[in-house]
């Protein structure tokens, strides 16, 4: 598969070294020379010099033959130019990053399809959506929608009132006796661990569920998490991503949101309703407590800054704050802010690329999760698949890797040992990335 | 020293240029009163408005044609254009009424009087020039404070063109002349059409911007006609068909100009009718809402404007709840024999600053007479009607600021304290400086009308008091013609000047009369300090 990726930042070199592990033919075009030197030296894909808009340009990295032209530049006309461009010139399918949310909402009265663009991708928009998500389920350090309304990934993080501190996983499986959810993979001390019925679970531990609609309400009960009902959210930072959160959780909960640039801020608040703006520093230990931090049920800080974020982050959490969620886009920093007591974090680039790994390349890896190494991928069962109709436990699956999740007929089951895999079913696979091979192997 | 006397050589060729344009529009207009004057065979009528019409014109002609200049105006000049073009057509549609007035043989007039009635014709006042004038500024302004004390005795020609001048004046002159014209680069007519109205672009061109008012304006005016033509007909079948035409014509226009000119002797309490008086709220409401709100409804169907809109909205919740508060003072008061009658046609016609009368003010008591100066005539209909008074909108904003000042000593000192007004959010800069202008027009307004009001009552009759000193100050000064009986043409010419101007800059908003005193004393030349 030929995928060129046209961008100027962050995304385009994530993509791409995400990308290049799946796929063998990556063209990068970027503006900027030294950047692109070190992307081809670190990951050895065809680079090309210039301006993505240009038909010299794209022809150079081979449009004519490409499979998927992704444009994710920083600007958003340039992004559409070069999806126009692209198609006209032969890529089979575009996908174009925007920044407008008007794109968006009107995706299907304005058609880009019609035009040459297959598909929109907001990551500042999809990060918004995501502390939707996770504003509405506090306790859950990670919520990731796997199929419609019917399947979630979530993580929880085991603290000292769980009952089933250790207990093994068997021991606690009297109380998994419906078939809503269940445990897919554990991060203990920067490891994952797939779990074995032996397996004991400790305090501390980043438990992932993968759980039903209906299940969401038993994994807190499982892990002996009490609701949390959040009200007053303070949003630091007013980047794209802050004032997407703004936009769309202002009618839902009372946000504070505070901006450093007094330009910016009166931009902001001329424009979203429901909020309240603040002009200062998101760093500023005086001015946070002067906003009275301590009254907030969720400190979200989205600056452009990691160390801003998880800083905040930590202040918060210390005011006791119940909920933080940083954004940190250097993924070397994962580890450390977990382990330092940030709640949860959100990736921007994390959530562009599994965006475009989950609508375009379907069959392959799905998603990405925060510090964990193992991938969910997506696949589907064929007819004469030696697999059919034979429960799970007899399939003597991979060690590491566990199927959690079945899709049927358009509705999403848990697979407990006594599920029966049929043909087409779409079957979410969980594994380390050493028994990849193995469980790709096992689906052929 | 020559330079700067070149300049403002300039800057009167360019405006007497464009007030050419204004007076050569003027002089067509008369046409319509000449043509209504032959209907009616008033022959002397018809040659007044010929004269009068051909010296417009004429005058206009040799204004427009002959100076020749290249320069293109400025803002200032704009809003000067605005007050002095007012003037002069304030004084060239003057001629009617004292050519009339001359040329009328006394036995001629006596047959414009109603046969029962035992007055003199009142056509015969206009011989003083200054009650001519009187008469064209209330008329053009859309006030409606009279001279003609007995209307129906001046002759129909002569009470169709007090109300057509009501009419054109509504609208606006210089809104006309934009869509008439058409000669008026984009700039210009920006500038002219920003010094007159409410500023407010509603297509991409001026031209067409004000092509639109007027289409709008003539559809709302041909609406009333039709609706009282057909309401009078049913509510008072007896009444003559003829001058059921001619009085729903002649009232369609001074109600949706918010003028109040009236054909009969007593205004609208001259039909003696309950009903009649309701069936006149309409028009009046009609009248009091924005232009570009009627545009919005019906160009762009946008229906939900009408209760979106906070100007639309606030003025319909007024006129209800203002006329029973000023229903239940005339109740308490007792000098009334039907309170909630006259106190919610008062109310709306003072708001909507109409100026239909059917009560006798003089006899109101204090509390009911301040109550509907100061809710109902100071602050008058919707910005870009053709209402006069401060606006509700101002009042409205001025109200948010004061909330808004307040709330801002609960939020913290570096948050940003937006405020939200008429589906707009401004910031605390866009605030401060709306409430400055809003604030400051009220605040001149309210000078303009106490000062009148002391000049008022050293130059009334001694038979009137303080409050109607203050009522007639404030009717004059909000184009609404309300009267408790100090307007007549034996008032003093004092006081007479004083309202003719009071009209002029409530009609304009009082800013352009300013710039145009400045432009008069100082010269265009900026103050240095």
């Amino acid at each position: 598969m030929k995928i060129i990726i046209a961008g100027d930042g962050e995304v385009g070199f994530y993509l791409a070294e995400l990308l290049e592990k799946e796929f063998q033919d990556i063209t990068l075009i970027d503006k900027q020379r030294d950047k692109l030197a070190i992307v081809e030296n670190k990951l050895g894909i065809a680079t090309v010099l210039g301006d993505s808009t240009s038909y010299r340009v794209l022809n150079q990295a081979g449009v004519q033959n490409a499979d998927l032209l992704i444009a994710v530049t920083s600007v958003e006309s340039t992004n559409i130019t070069t999806c126009l461009i692209g198609k006209k010139l032969g890529a089979k399918s575009t996908i174009a990053r925007i920044n407008n949310m008007e794109y968006l909402v009107d995706k299907d009265k304005l058609d880009l399809r019609d035009l040459g663009i297959d598909e929109l991708v907001s990551p500042e928009s999809l990060a918004a959506r995501e502390v939707k998500y996770l504003l509405k389920s506090p306790v859950l350090t990670e919520v990731f929608n796997l199929y419609k309304k019917d399947l979630y990934m979530m993580g929880v993080r085991v603290e000292d009132d769980a009952t089933i501190i250790n207990k093994s996983i068997a021991e606690s499986a009297h109380l998994l006796t419906n078939s809503s959810f269940m445990i897919v993979a554990i991060l203990r001390n920067e490891k994952t661990l797939i779990p074995t019925g032996d397996l004991h679970i400790l305090m501390g531990d980043l438990l992932y569920f993968i759980a039903t609609d209906q299940g969401k309400d038993k994994v807190l009960e499982y892990t002996g998490k009490k609701p949390i009902l959040i009200k007053n959210v303070l949003v630091i930072g007013g980047s794209k991503t802050g004032k997407y959160i703004a936009l769309r959780l202002g009618e839902y909960y009372n946000i504070k949101l505070v901006e450093k640039n007094l330009e910016k801020c009166n931009h902001l608040a001329r424009h979203i309703p429901n909020v309240h703006f603040v002009c200062g520093d998101g760093a500023d230990v005086g001015l946070l407590e002067e906003e009275k931090i301590s009254d907030y049920d969720a400190v979200i800080s989205v600056t452009g800054s990691a160390e801003t974020n998880i800083f905040s982050c930590l202040l918060a959490k210390d005011h006791g704050v119940k909920k933080t969620i940083a954004m940190v886009e250097n993924t070397g920093l994962f580890n450390y802010s977990q382990k330092m007591g940030v709640d949860t974090l959100i990736n921007k680039k994390m959530a562009a690329a599994n965006f475009v790994f989950r609508h375009i390349l379907k069959g392959r890896v799905l998603a990405q999760l925060y510090g964990i190494e193992s991938e969910i991928q997506e696949f589907i069962v064929k007819e004469d698949s030696k697999i059919t109709n034979q429960s799970i436990k007899e399939l003597n699956f991979p060690a590491n890797a566990i199927i959690s999740g079945v899709v049927r007929e358009g509705r999403g089951y848990i697979t407990l040992g006594n599920f029966k895999l049929k043909a087409n079913d779409t079957v979410f696979v969980f594994s380390l990335p050493e028994s990849m091979k193995e469980v790709v192997a096992f689906f052929k | 020293m020559n330079l700067i006397q070149n300049t403002k050589f300039d800057t009167f060729k360019m405006i007497f240029k464009q007030i050419g344009g204004l007076l050569i529009i003027l002089g067509y207009t008369m046409v319509v009163p000449l043509l209504v004057s032959l209907l009616y065979s008033e022959f002397y009528s018809a040659l007044g408005f010929l004269i009068s019409g051909l010296i417009s014109y004429l005058i206009g002609f040799f204004l427009n044609k002959t100076i020749q200049i290249a320069k293109v105006p400025l803002n200032r000049h704009a809003l000067i254009i605005a007050a002095m073009g007012w003037l002069s057509i304030a004084i060239m549609g003057a001629l009617p009424f004292f050519i009339i007035a001359y040329i009328t043989p006394v036995e001629i007039a006596q047959q414009f009087v109603p046969s029962l009635a035992d007055y003199q014709s009142s056509i015969f006042y206009f011989k003083n020039p200054l009650h001519a004038l009187f008469e064209s500024m209330s008329g053009f302004t859309t006030t409606g404070l009279t001279m003609a004390v007995h209307e129906p005795s001046i002759g129909k020609g002569l009470i169709f063109y007090r109300c057509f001048s009501q009419w054109i004046g509504g609208a606006g002159f210089i809104v006309l002349a934009l869509a008439v014209l058409n000669q008026s680069s984009g700039k210009i007519a920006f500038l002219l059409y920003g010094a007159e109205s409410s500023g407010e672009r509603l297509r991409p061109t001026i031209i067409e911007t004000a092509r639109s008012i007027w289409k709008i304006y003539l559809v709302l005016t041909l609406f009333s006609f039709v609706y009282l033509v057909i309401g009078t007909y049913f509510i008072l079948p007896e009444y003559n068909l003829l001058d059921n035409i001619f009085d729903s014509i002649n009232h369609a226009m001074t109600g949706q100009s918010t003028g109040g000119f009236s054909t009969l002797d007593d205004s609208i309490a001259g039909y003696n009718s309950k009903a009649m008086d309701m069936l006149y709220l309409l028009p009046m409401v009609l009248g009091a809402l924005s232009l570009p709100f009627y545009f919005k409804v019906f160009y762009e169907k946008q229906i939900k404007q009408f209760y979106k809109n906070l100007q639309t909205r606030s003025i319909i919740i007024t006129c209800i709840f203002g006329g029973i508060i000023l229903s239940f003072l005339l109740l308490k008061s007792g000098v009334i024999s039907e309170p909630f009658r006259v106190g919610i046609f008062q109310f709306i016609s003072a708001l909507t600053t109409t100026g239909w009368q059917t009560s006798d003010v003089h006899i109101w008591d204090a509390a009911s007479v301040t109550f509907i100066v100061m809710g109902a005539m100071i602050v008058g209909g919707a910005a870009g009607a053709t209402v006069g008074g401060i606006k509700i909108i101002r009042i409205l904003l001025i109200f948010k600021g004061l909330f808004w000042h307040i709330n801002n000593y609960f939020s913290s000192e570096n948050s940003i304290k937006v405020v939200k007004f008429n589906e707009k959010r401004l910031l605390p800069d866009e605030m401060n400086r709306e409430l400055a202008v809003a604030a400051t027009f009220s605040f001149i307004y309210l000078v303009f009308v106490l000062t009148s009001t002391f000049i008022t009552y050293y130059f009334m009759g001694t038979e009137y008091s303080i409050t109607d000193a203050l009522f007639e100050s404030a009717s004059a000064q909000g184009t609404v013609g309300l009267s408790c009986g100090i307007t007549n043409p034996e008032m003093s010419p004092v006081l007479e000047i004083t309202y003719i101007i009071q009209m002029w800059a409530g009609r304009l908003e009082i800013i352009p009369i300013l710039i145009l005193f400045r432009t008069v004393f100082l010269g265009t030349n900026p103050k240095v300090v």
